[in-house]
């Protein structure tokens, strides 16, 4: 017997570097005696006890150490929590007396591998668990914490539920052609998967937002040479991120920052100004700004009040009809009837384009709050899985194909949204059928 | 007396492994009550069904008798599911009663290393966990090295109709009473289960005009291969229905029913409801249908397919009565419910013999199927396993993708049951590949080199496969382009060709007709050849060659399917290997060890194991 399920791991669970505290984690079989070990008293199980650490003479550290005993742990393994003073030379000093007691140091996301493989938390809470201590904003921390308490998993649940419905009544045609029902007609069943392929397509369009919130999002600011987009990223950042000059052409390269709007971590991207040039380096940077532009979440086109809109406005326009239109230097001319106008050294119109990103970012961009959302490839991909089933099933069965085959396209369809919410078992059709129906001869 | 093997019962379970016993050159003995019942159909007077159909199927594939029984009995053949896809096709043959027990008896009396034996077992004998032999009542010892139990629901068999109660496992005939303790002794669980039959009517007494004819298929289809054509004369079943006034009464005397009064525990079947459970769980229901079988070509009974029942006799009487056609009709015999000892399957390996004793095989409804179709494929693959035991050889476990029989067996020892288990096509997963018409190809070859084949039975499955093998190919070979010709040829046939397409492709549509493409075909010289082989073919045999171009693309993906889940189930568990691992629940390490899975495909199926758990038992394997 080999395997790393039977081996001790040790981990610092908090970043390294000083601070008040720091803890140091320690999972498996041996987790125990050698915390017990070092701190020379037995660890009582859930209880925090005050220990001296020493190894062999010396001593490391006067520490809490919390002891979880298997199954009821985070791990679901013997689990020890110690709470040294926050000093990285410590934490090395316990990481190497712990090694030289037989653990090993743990890999990237060990902890949280061991709580899926000991079936403490499904694949969907464990990537929620990433993605919670990955959280920069309240809004993201929110999803995270909706997918952790399982609204995703019962988001593909509830679709599984319909998916489930049509097969056991396919099923019971299949199964008992002989009673004197019509268990469920083609334009029953094409009704009741029309709804559930809508509602696993809004699904899979979570995934847009979902990602968003997740990885954060980005807002390209265009225009033409000192239209004033340095000006306002050093605005929107609260600081002189960007040199400003009245030279046009000063910014070259693309300069990013991130902020928070709307609850999102948003990159705000300051990119060089947009006009033909022989200025090989300043090409370059034109191109990289269209490119940003071109896949930035939010795009803010600045034009300057004094020039005007112009053709280089209208390009940009037409690739990024989405766009937000910011008039600059407000102050210096007239601006067009109800466009956004802004003046930063007058601190015009600023409230008032900071309420336009918050409000694209929350309605158009993040999940809102209290909802599930898909939010990485595996995810997605299983939802797609699903939906291409029961595309396939809709269409065999308004082509007038066999039951049998729609049946086989609906059942990989459960199994993909199985994957997310739990396996499908033939039992579970067969009780909903004879729940329902009076059925035998 | 001694034998190499012993088979306790001689339903449609003992009937099978006796006879692939003796086939395998075995001295084998079939100890049964009475002679004359061997083969009796105890319920209804029919084989097959939906899935149960194929289970017949497979069991002519594999060299065992109940197709063969059937087609010397059928005085009915029926397809159902004429109108939906060939895998989910199931055929049925109402039979003489009879002339199926006649049947039977001819077979096994033709097989020289069988005995028919008369008596009564009352326990097991063994030497220290060893089986060898039985002890009959009167104290005789028949000494065997393999002993097959298939005692159906003759293990403290109790019958009740009304408030009235008595032991028998059948109608008329004793239970046996003592064998339950002597499993019991040998550590095994016993259950209760139960199980009903409906009233049987004087076939003089019935008035047919006010019933619906149902008549079979114009041409009865053979279930074995071995069979070229059904002689026996073709008869009528009936269709009719409860009526109101009868569930009144049901539900006046309800407390008089045994299922309801509390004298039956024992859990039964929820496909096979009584009809006091029909009327109690489905009350909105007006009336319910009952068909009304011959009991056989000139049997004078009707057996009332539909209302079995425990209700006392006037009750069941005034229920017979409110059926229109049946206003007159005299009852032969009283419905009765009938609770019966069974042993959890769960206690056996897939070879059905019982883990953790030597030489000891049970199969049939003692392991808590109903169904004459799901005892008898246990009965034959028992038979198999205890001979392969018997001569050294490898052991026969089939695969879920190869046979529902595979999907029986492996449902039963894996999941164990708690009420009758019976067939369904929505049990088994790659249902697709499951089809009637592939059972030859499937298992065969599996049959043949063990030798379980009569001569002629494998020469007829070799040319059969040969020839819807050419076939195939030769109708696969067709490729149908979209251009002026092709428009003309299948316009003229009602359908529209716009792209690149193929016979398989073109037989999901439902206006593509196989008879006019054909026709058509070879009137005109287009892909006479190709087609030309197919007309070859006997009617089953088109039938399998279009069912599996039509299916082909849908086949290949359950077969994927199936090949990803067949690594878990070819990965052994050693039978020293240790379930106590870390990461899984001290409940499902319960499980594993009592259930002692084979491979980690088996593991993955019992209930309550998590996906997780799977991960961990896989680590541990591939480190053993």
């Amino acid at each position: 017997m080999s395997g790393r399920e039977r081996d001790t791991i040790v981990a610092p669970a908090t970043p390294l570097g000083r601070g008040a505290l720091a803890i140091v984690r320690i999972d498996g079989p041996e987790a125990v005696r050698i915390v017990e070990d070092l701190a020379g008293v037995e660890l009582e199980e859930r209880r925090a006890r005050v220990v001296r650490l020493r190894d062999g003479e010396e001593l490391l550290d006067e520490a809490v150490a919390v002891r979880w005993s298997a199954p009821r742990s985070y791990t679901g393994n013997d689990l020890v929590e110690v709470t040294l003073h926050g000093s990285p030379a410590l934490v090395e000093r316990l990481m190497g007396a712990a090694r030289a007691r037989g653990a090993r140091p743990a890999e990237a996301g060990e902890f949280t591998e061991r709580a899926v493989l000991n079936g403490r938390i499904d694949l969907v809470q464990a990537e929620a668990i990433g993605d919670l201590i990955a959280s920069r904003t309240a809004l993201q921390a929110k999803l995270a914490l909706a997918n952790l308490g399982g609204e995703l998993s019962r988001a593909a649940g509830a679709i599984r539920e319909i998916v489930l419905e049509v097969l056991s009544r396919l099923e019971a045609a299949l199964d008992f052609a002989e009673e004197d029902y019509e268990f469920i007609t083609r334009e029953e069943g094409e009704a009741l998967l029309a709804g559930a392929e809508g509602e696993i397509a809004s699904l899979e369009r979570t995934f847009a937002r979902g990602r968003a919130t997740t990885a954060g999002i980005t807002a390209v600011i265009v225009g033409r040479p000192n239209a004033g987009k340095s000006t306002l990223l050093n605005f929107l950042c609260g600081s002189e991120r960007a040199i400003v000059t009245p030279i046009p052409g000063t910014t070259r390269d693309l300069l990013r920052e991130t902020v928070e709007i709307g609850g999102l971590p948003v990159t705000l991207v300051d990119t060089a100004g947009l006009r033909s040039t022989g200025d090989a380096v300043e090409q370059i940077g034109i191109a990289r700004a269209r490119a940003a532009a071109a896949g930035g979440e939010i795009v803010l086109c600045l034009v300057d009040a004094v020039e005007g809109m112009g053709e280089s406005e209208r390009e940009v326009l037409e690739a990024r009809p989405d766009a937000i239109v910011v008039y600059t230097k407000a102050d210096l001319a007239e601006v067009p009837e109800g466009v956004l106008a802004i003046s930063v050294p007058e601190r015009r119109g600023l409230d008032e384009l900071l309420a336009r990103l918050d409000a694209k970012v929350r309605e158009e961009l993040a999940v809102p709050e209290g909802t599930a959302a898909v939010v990485n490839e595996r995810q997605r991909g299983a939802v797609a899985g699903a939906r291409e089933g029961v595309a396939a099933a809709r269409e065999a069965l308004r082509a007038g194909g066999g039951e049998e085959v729609v049946a086989a396209e609906l059942r990989s369809a459960a199994r993909a949204l199985g994957a997310l919410a739990g396996e499908i078992t033939t039992d579970e059709v067969l009780a909903r059928i004879f729940s329902k129906f009076c059925i035998g001869k | 007396m001694r034998f190499d093997a012993l088979v306790i019962g001689g339903g449609h379970a003992g009937a099978e492994a006796a006879r692939a016993l003796a086939r395998g050159g075995m001295r084998t003995a079939l100890l049964t009550m009475a002679r004359d019942s061997v083969g009796r159909m105890s319920c209804n007077p029919a084989i097959g069904g939906l899935a149960k159909g194929n289970l017949v199927r497979e069991i002519d594939a594999l060299g065992g008798l109940m197709a063969e029984a059937t087609d010397a009995a059928g005085i009915q053949f029926r397809i159902l599911n004429r109108s939906r896809g060939p895998a989910v096709q199931g055929p049925r043959a109402q039979c003489d009663r009879d002339l199926y027990a006649a049947a039977v008896r001819n077979l096994l009396d033709a097989e020289p290393n069988l005995t028919i034996l008369e008596g009564l077992a009352s326990r097991l004998s063994s030497r220290a966990d060893r089986i060898t032999g039985i002890v009959l009542q009167d104290g005789t010892l028949i000494a065997a090295r393999a002993v097959l139990v298939t005692t159906g629901t003759f293990l403290r068999g109790l019958m009740h109709s009304g408030e009235q109660t008595r032991a028998g496992g059948r109608f008329g005939e004793p239970a046996a009473e003592s064998l339950s303790d002597s499993l019991r002794s040998l550590g095994l669980r016993l259950g209760r289960l139960k199980t009903g039959t409906p009233p049987r009517v004087l076939r003089s007494s019935a008035d047919f005009s006010r019933m619906q004819p149902q008549p079979g298929d114009e041409r009865p289809r053979p279930f074995s291969i071995d069979t070229d054509r059904i002689s026996l004369p073709q008869v009528l079943c009936w269709l009719t229905h409860t009526a109101p006034q009868a569930h009144e009464l049901i539900r006046a005397n309800l407390h008089r029913a045994p299922m309801y009064s509390g004298r039956i525990v024992a859990a039964g079947p929820r496909y096979c409801p009584s009809i006091e459970d029909k009327v109690v769980r489905f009350a909105e229901k007006e009336r319910h249908l009952v068909f009304v079988e011959p009991e056989g070509l000139d049997h004078p009974w009707l057996y009332l397919n539909g209302i079995s029942t425990s209700l006392p006799p006037d009750v069941q009487e005034g229920v017979v009565r409110s059926i229109p056609g049946l206003e007159n009709a005299e009852i032969a015999r009283w419905g009765y419910a009938v609770e019966y000892d069974f042993v959890n399957p769960d206690q056996l390996d897939p070879t059905l013999a019982v883990r953790g004793v030597e030489g000891l095989w049970l199969a049939g409804q003692i392991n808590g199927t109903s169904g004459y179709e799901e005892a008898a494929v246990q009965g034959l693959l028992a038979g198999i396993n205890a001979l392969e035991w018997l001569r050294g050889g490898e052991p026969l476990v089939l695969r879920r993708d190869q046979a529902y029989g595979a999907v029986l067996i492996d449902d039963l020892v894996t999941l164990g049951t708690e009420e009758p288990y019976r067939m369904f096509t929505s049990r088994a997963e790659h249902r697709l590949l499951l089809g009637c018409d592939s059972v030859y190809e499937r298992l065969s070859p599996l049959a043949a080199k063990r030798g379980l084949l009569s001569e002629e039975r494998r020469r007829r499955i070799e040319g059969r496969i040969e020839r819807m093998g050419r076939a195939r190919e030769a109708l696969g070979s067709i490729a149908i382009v979209p251009d002026r010709e092709s428009a003309a040829f299948f316009d003229a046939l009602g359908v529209t060709v716009a792209a690149q397409s193929s016979i398989g492709k073109l037989l999901q549509r439902p206006e593509f007709a196989w008879e006019a493409f054909a026709e058509a075909a070879l009137g005109c010289g287009r892909w006479a050849g190709e087609v030309g082989t197919a007309a070859a073919l006997g009617e089953e045999e088109l039938e399998g060659v279009l069912s599996a171009l039509r299916y082909a693309g849908y086949v290949e993906k359950q077969e994927r399917e199936a090949a990803a889940l067949r690594e878990a189930d070819e990965l052994r568990i050693p039978g020293e290997f240790r379930f106590e691992r870390p990461g899984l629940s001290r409940e499902i390490v319960e499980k594993l060890n009592a259930l002692r899975p084979r491979t980690l495909g088996q593991a993955s199926r019992i209930r309550g194991m998590t996906p997780a758990g799977i991960s961990i038992l896989r680590m541990h394997l591939r480190s053993v």
